[in-house]
Parts: C-alpha cells; structure tokens; sequence
C-alpha cells in the first residue's frame, strides 16, 4: 500500500540534512520511529514520552485524539516530536511518502528550536528519557505495593495534576528551601541596616512553585506521597517551555520545513500534495488561533523585512510573550483580521469586542497575549502558613476572574495533598472572594 | 544521519490506562443508569428498545478562567468582514480556543459521552456481576440452552458480517464533519471514500440460558400513603428486578398484585397508576399470592420471586399474619424481597437501627393516615432473614442500585 520504502526515507532524509546545514542549523540527531496508527495514538497521548508514567487520564487521552480522528480530523498525527538527545519522532507508517517528507523537515526545524531557544536550557534533554522511566518505574512500584495499590496512588495523581501548571513559568527560576532564603534574607539583613523582614513567615516571598512547597511543607504526607508530587513537578518543568513557545516552535518548524522542501525540487507528483499539506497546516482558523499559522506568518514576515539571519537571532532569545509583543504589528494584526470576543451575560451571547482596526488593534493585541501558552493559566501562589496549619493560596488576579466550579474542585483536590485546612483568595465579579 | 526504526511493538502502552479510565466511566454509566431506569415502562418494552444515556465525562480540574466578559478569546475572521459589537454565538455553542499549553487539556468544557444501549445490552452491563441466589434444582430445569444472539457492533469482524447501516452511517457522520472543519468540500470534484474506521461488524454472542422459567410476584401497597412519588421509587425498583431477572431466564411471568385492605391480581398499567385510598393489610395480598402460586405456577417446575414494596406501614392486628404469611411465601420462592419506602432513609451509611421507630416518626408526618393501629413492620421481619429473604430500605432513587445489589449477592459497586 505504501509509496515508499525505509530507503526512500533515508535518501529524502540525507537530502534534507544537507540543506538544513547549509541553512545554518544547529539540531540534535533524530531518531525517527516507524511506528503504526493504534502505536501513534500511544505515543500522543503521552506526549510523545516512550517512557511516561501511567495515569488513567492518558487513556481518556488516547481516547479523546481516537475519537476526533473518527470524526474526521483525518491526518491528525503528522508529527510528534520529543526534546531529547538524539530527538525522537515519529513516523506514522500509514502516510505517505510526502507526508513523511514534510514531517522530517519539520522535525528538523523543532529540533533545531528544542537545542537553540533559551527557553530549553535546563531542560536536560540528554537525561530525559531515562528520567520519565525512573520515574514510571516507581509510579508502577507503587502501584504494585500491596500496601499501597493503585487507588491511592491516583489519589495523589489526581490532585497534583490539579496543579501540575502551578509551578514557576520561566525557566532558570531555581526553588530555595526555607532555610536557603532565611539565609538570604539575613545576609540582607546583615548589608542593610533599614531591612527588617519577618523572618517568623512561612514562606517568607510569594511562592510560585505550589507542588514544591506543598512537598516540602506538608506535614501529613507520607514519602512515597511526597515523591510523586514531586515527579509530577519534574515533568511540569519538561513541559513548560514547550508550552511558553508553541507559536513559535510550530513557526519555525513550518518555516524551515518550508524552506526546505522548496530546495529539494520535488517532482510534481510529491510537490502538489506537499503544497496541499502545507497549506492545511498553516491555515488560519476561524474564530481561533492556529499557532501554526501565526508564527509561520510571523517568521515569514520578519525573514521578509530582516532576513533569516535575524530570524535565527529571534529562535534563540524569544518565547512566545516577547514574541508577539515585538512583532504583532497593526499591520500584521489587521492582515490577519484578528478580534477578541467574550461572553456577555447581559445578552446571554458571544460578542465582539474589538476587531483590529485604528482605536482596536493595540487590545486586540493585548488580549491575544494574554490568551497565548501558559498565560491561560491563573497564577496561584502560596502566601503563608497561617495559624493551626492553615495554607493559605492567592489566586493572582488580574481582571480574570476564576471558574468557580473548576476552583472549588481543585480547591478539594489541595486539600488532600496539605491533609488540613486551606484557604484560597482571589476576586469574583469585582469583589474579594475567599474559599 | 538519522535512524530509522521500523519497531513493532508488543504491547499496546495505553491499554492499562484506558482501561482505567473506561472502568471510571462504567462507574458514571452505573451512576446514571438510576435515572433512566426510573422513565422505562417494566414490561412490554421489548429488548431492542434504545436508550440514550447521557454521561459525565471524567474531568480533570485545573485552575481555569471562567467565562466572564473579562476573560476574551481571539480569533482570525479570515476574510470575513466583522464588526464590533457583533454577536457571534450562544453560550453553547462557545467556539473552543486554538492554541494550548501544549495540550487542550486546560478548557473547561462539558465532556459528555452519550451512550446508546438496547435494553438488552443494558441489563448485561448492568447485570453480568451480579449472581442469581443459589437455587435449588427445579425439576424441569437441568438442561442450559445455548443460542446465538446478535448482540452489537464491533469494529473488528468478518466480511459476512459487515453491517452495511452502521459503516455508512459512519462515513456520513465524518462527511459532514469534514465538511464542517472544512478539510472537504462537498460541491468539489473529490469523492470522499470509506475509511477502513468506518467500517462495523456485526457482533454475535453465544448466550446460555437456563432452559427454565421464573414467576415475578410485585406486590404493592397502593394504599392511600403511597404517594406518587413514593410509587414512582418502587416503579423504578421493579423494573431493575424484571430486567435483571429477564436477563437470567429463558422466560419470565409477571403478575402484579396490588393492595391496600384488599388484594387485586391487576395489569401493570393498573398497578402503577390506580390509587386507592384505605388502609393497609398486607396478608391480603400475600394471600392471594399463594392462591395464585397454587393454581398457576406449581414451585417444582417455576422459580418463585417475589417483592413486596410499600411504606412499611401495616395495621396492628394484621402483623402477625403477616409475619406466618412471608413465612409460607419465603418457603416457596426462591427469593423474597421486602422494600420499604421511607423517605427519611439518607442511605446505607446510616446504619439501620432496628429499634429505632424510623418508620412510624415518618409516618406522623402523614397526618392524614396517622392511626393508632398502624405498625411498623421493618423490624419485626428480622427473624425471617436469611438468604432467601432480604429487606432493604429505599429513601431516593439514588438507593435504588445498592437496594438491588443487596439483593442478589450483595455486591454493591463502588470501584
């Protein structure tokens, strides 16, 4: 049934190598896994991680990308790749030969971003691996404790997950203990004379990093509890760049796949279907935001005006917030007739708020900003252990207000991992609102 | 140069997971069936009847931003033109947001799988853990018939039993999908084929019945105490007992007897919908029973059930009688089940205290029929219990399924 054979993939992937270095990139070798549709859907619900720990939510994961790709989302899986040493991607064995050729150049293009963007330096790619599998491998211990099994277990899991987002959001943001910022604090202390902190709180600055407080600072948890929310820590921690620089990872990687097959000079038979595949890639979404189309949109604007050289420059020190706020220029922002909408209680119906024109592009922006990667997500911290062991959190308002019913849930779901009382402030419809 | 590996894996990674995910599913199904089964007429409905049961998906809650006029999407309008101002849709009909962290996983949104079973398939779901009460052999029933029965479609099968209905409405369904995202268009010149996932079998399952039959006696106080609402929880109760013990017999009789001073044999339009007003003697019914039990249905060749709901309200002078009558009853069924209606019942966790007066406290409440002669018969059958006879309270639909499970081997699903 296939077009091609593992040869043809290693002639097109010696070809593609040649250009990408002539182009100048820089990537970790890729081990490409052959792999068919059922193994794909696997290997997308964890991430693209061979080695990920189990967890029932994967399942409805597996689930969930298998029914879309029923309905119709057909070619869903072109690419997967993961941030290791050598990168390890994916090739679905039922596509064909000029799927698979895209899929390599793209690959290339993410790889190059995973190795070069400053976002990804401590992410450790050459231990990765074998990190997730050490820390699959005490997931399943646990669960083949007799003392222990799989419903506690989830217990945990369940309410770290809860969480799993509430971490730092910029890498290179390193966790101090208590005792490591008492001993800052009193150093400070020590070279200025006016500076008189309260040494008695607990922490003694906001502390972004609730999974790592909650493990350090529990009195309930038992070790094994203890080290599962931090495993969940870990693997935030993987995920967080990736999630700070999806436009532009998925920008980059379509601008050099695109670069790239343009000088391969495919025959027509695999040029045609590659510019249709292309072209469904990048397309823009209505209603939406299709990171694939905004950041190849954007690099192609900036190679335009600056040349790829400055686009190399760009892969290495942006992530998507600096990004955007750079080079989501009116122009561009009214090329893409982007607007911002919300719903409207009053009229019971999703209205326009402002579209990208003289007096709305500039909000529009903002709102597109706010709307990108992890800054969906509230920000929660942890401001001080109060009284009789309270733990008291501060949801970071910012005119967004929380979901209720999202929050009362998670909430619970904090509460078994403190094991007493907590309190969760934030601010609901204009007035302070305390859990 | 890069590896290539052409790697056949051995064991599908995502198995365990997913099935530790469809178990939390079943429980939702489980935990939902109690709606559905209340709105199901008993009988007379015949196993293909379909049901849509709506289920909760299992989310995973994160701290998300709710849907307030602060929260704003962006979105691409293309090349249409947009103005401000515009309304652009319900709430429903909320458009998703692009981009994720990584995953979509950050959304709130209702995850809802609505399953479409036939009876059939709903009482073997419901039904394949629970065990029928150890039975003595009935004399005309040695012999296990084994049949053929469709039974569902499966995604996997062979070519004579393609069903050509469900492929094709597969295929439509993703056509029009297609053509709703846009990845086809349906004036163009493109055929849109059948996708080796359209395809569906029919499924065929082997089902060994004992070649016997059983007679269901559901007996109930129609009494003026009962009120609808307290009918509609024994309606929904009595339907789980047909359907279950449908599913375990080759064939299955019904009779209703209704009572309040007097029993009726009645149909189950009757039974369900006819009030009466009066008091209660519960030996009215029990009695007619076993007339019934002596002219119809002999206990050598018929597996006797019967159950008994009511509010548990009896009259004084009629206790005792009652009492030998459950006896005889008991003796020549296989399984006798006494529900009590009661309200004030929050649920197995609330242990039931026997001397407690629950029954008769709720019964002040029903001014009307507040009789000094009136009983509580709850504790009283306490010496009556064993295996073959099972009390069990119902206080909201919510007891329905743990009352039933209770029944018949006792297993109460809670995983």
């Amino acid at each position: 049934m296939n077009d091609w054979t593992t040869s043809d993939l290693v002639r097109w992937d010696n070809k593609i190598i040649r250009i990408a270095e002539n182009l100048g990139l820089d990537w970790h070798p890729i081990d490409y896994e052959i792999i068919d549709y059922q193994e794909m859907l696997g290997a997308m619900a964890y991430t693209g991680l061979p080695t990920h720990y189990r967890h029932w939510s994967y399942g409805k994961e597996y689930e969930r990308t298998h029914t879309l790709y029923n309905m119709g989302q057909t070619g869903l899986p072109y690419e997967m790749i993961i941030n290791s040493n050598p990168s390890i991607a994916y090739l679905m064995r039922e596509s064909a030969l000029h799927t698979h050729i895209l899929t390599m150049a793209h690959c290339v293009g993410h790889s190059d971003f995973f190795k070069n963007n400053r976002m990804f330096a401590n992410t450790n790619p050459n231990n990765i691996i074998n990190s997730f599998k050490s820390a699959a491998k005490y997931v399943k211990s646990l669960i083949e404790d007799p003392s222990i099994g799989i419903n506690k277990v989830e217990k945990i899991l369940d309410a770290a997950h809860s969480i799993k987002y509430q971490v730092p959001r910029y890498p290179g943001i390193k966790y101090k203990s208590h005792e490591e910022r008492l001993q800052v604090e009193k150093e400070l202390m020590d070279s200025t004379p006016d500076y008189a902190p309260d040494l008695e709180k607990v922490p003694l600055d906001p502390e972004y990093n609730v999974l790592q407080f909650i493990a350090d600072h529990s009195i309930h948890l038992k070790e094994w509890e203890r080290n599962l929310i931090l495993i969940v820590e870990e693997s935030s921690k993987y995920f967080i760049p990736q999630a700070l620089t999806k436009i532009m990872n998925e920008g980059w990687a379509c601008t050099i796949h695109y670069k790239i097959i343009n000088e391969l000079n495919l025959p027509d038979n695999l040029h045609l279907p590659f510019i249709k595949l292309h072209n469904q890639v990048i397309r823009p979404h209505l209603g939406q935001l299709n990171p694939y189309h905004l950041g190849y949109k954007l690099f192609e604007k900036i190679i335009e005006d600056r040349g790829f050289e400055e686009a190399m420059i760009l892969r290495e020190i942006h992530n998507d917030i600096t990004f955007l706020r750079c080079y989501l220029t009116e122009e561009f922002m009214r090329d893409m007739n982007y607007f911002s909408y919300s719903f409207k209680k009053s009229r019971k119906s999703i209205t326009i708020d402002d579209i990208s024109d003289d007096e709305g592009w500039e909000k529009v922006r903002d709102e597109l900003i706010k709307n990108v990667g992890l800054n969906r997500i509230p920000v929660i911290y942890v401001d001080e252990i109060e009284k009789n062991n309270v733990l008291s959190l501060v949801h970071e308002y910012d005119g967004r207000d929380l979901d209720i019913s999202y929050a009362k849930k998670v909430y619970e779901y904090i509460k078994i991992l403190w094991g007493d009382e907590i309190k969760l402030i934030s601010v609901v419809e204009d007035e302070a609102w305390e859990f | 140069m890069s590896v290539f590996r052409k790697h056949k894996s051995i064991v599908d990674r995502a198995a365990s997971d997913r099935h530790r995910h469809k178990k939390k599913i079943d429980k939702a199904i489980k935990e939902s069936i109690k709606d559905v089964v209340a709105e199901e007429s008993i009988i007379g409905q015949n196993g293909k009847k379909k049901i849509r049961i709506p289920i909760r998906g299992i989310k995973e809650y994160r701290f998300i931003f709710g849907d307030n006029e602060n929260n704003k999407s962006v979105g691409s309008a293309g090349d249409h033109k947009i103005k401000k101002g515009q309304k652009i849709g319900q709430k429903r009909a909320r458009l998703a947001r692009g981009q994720g962290a990584g995953h979509g996983s950050n959304e709130k949104g209702d995850e809802y799988y609505d399953v479409e079973v036939t009876l059939e398939e709903l009482a073997e779901y419901l039904f394949n853990d629970l065990e029928l009460p150890d039975l003595e052999k009935k004399q005309f029933r040695f012999i296990s018939q084994k049949s053929i029965k469709r039974k569902g479609y499966r995604f996997k099968g062979i070519r004579p039993r393609l069903s050509k209905k469900e492929t094709i409405k597969r295929k439509i369904r993703r056509r029009k999908i297609a053509e709703k995202i846009g990845t086809y268009d349906p004036d163009g010149e493109e055929r849109f084929p059948f996708h080796r996932d359209d395809l569906k079998y029919h499924h065929i399952k082997p089902k060994i019945k004992e070649n016997s039959s059983a007679v269901i006696f559901f007996l109930m106080d129609v009494s003026g105490s009962m009120s609808q609402d307290r009918k509609y929880l024994a309606r929904s109760f009595f339907f789980l007992l047909y359907q279950f013990l449908n599913h375990k017999y080759e064939r299955v009789e019904v009779v209703f007897i209704s009572h309040s001073t007097e029993a009726n044999r009645v149909d189950e339009d009757d039974f369900f919908k006819v009030a009466t007003h009066g008091g209660t003697i519960i030996s009215s019914c029990l009695n007619l029973e076993l007339e019934v039990i002596e002219k119809e249905f002999h206990p050598n060749s018929w597996n006797i059930y019967t159950f008994y709901c009511g509010d548990g309200e009896n009259w004084t002078s009629d206790n005792e009688k009652s009492l030998d009558l459950f006896k005889k009853v008991k003796d020549l069924s296989q399984l006798t089940g006494y529900c009590e209606i009661n309200e004030s019942y929050k649920g197995l966790s609330d242990e039931i205290n026997d001397d407690d007066e629950l029954g008769v406290s709720s019964w002040a409440t029903f001014s009307a029929w507040k009789n000094e002669e009136m009983e509580n018969l709850w504790a009283k059958l306490n010496p009556l219990c064993d295996n073959k006879f099972k009390k069990v309270m119902v206080g909201d639909t919510e007891h329905i399924w743990t009352a039933f499970t209770a029944f018949f081997g006792g297993k109460v699903i809670n995983e």
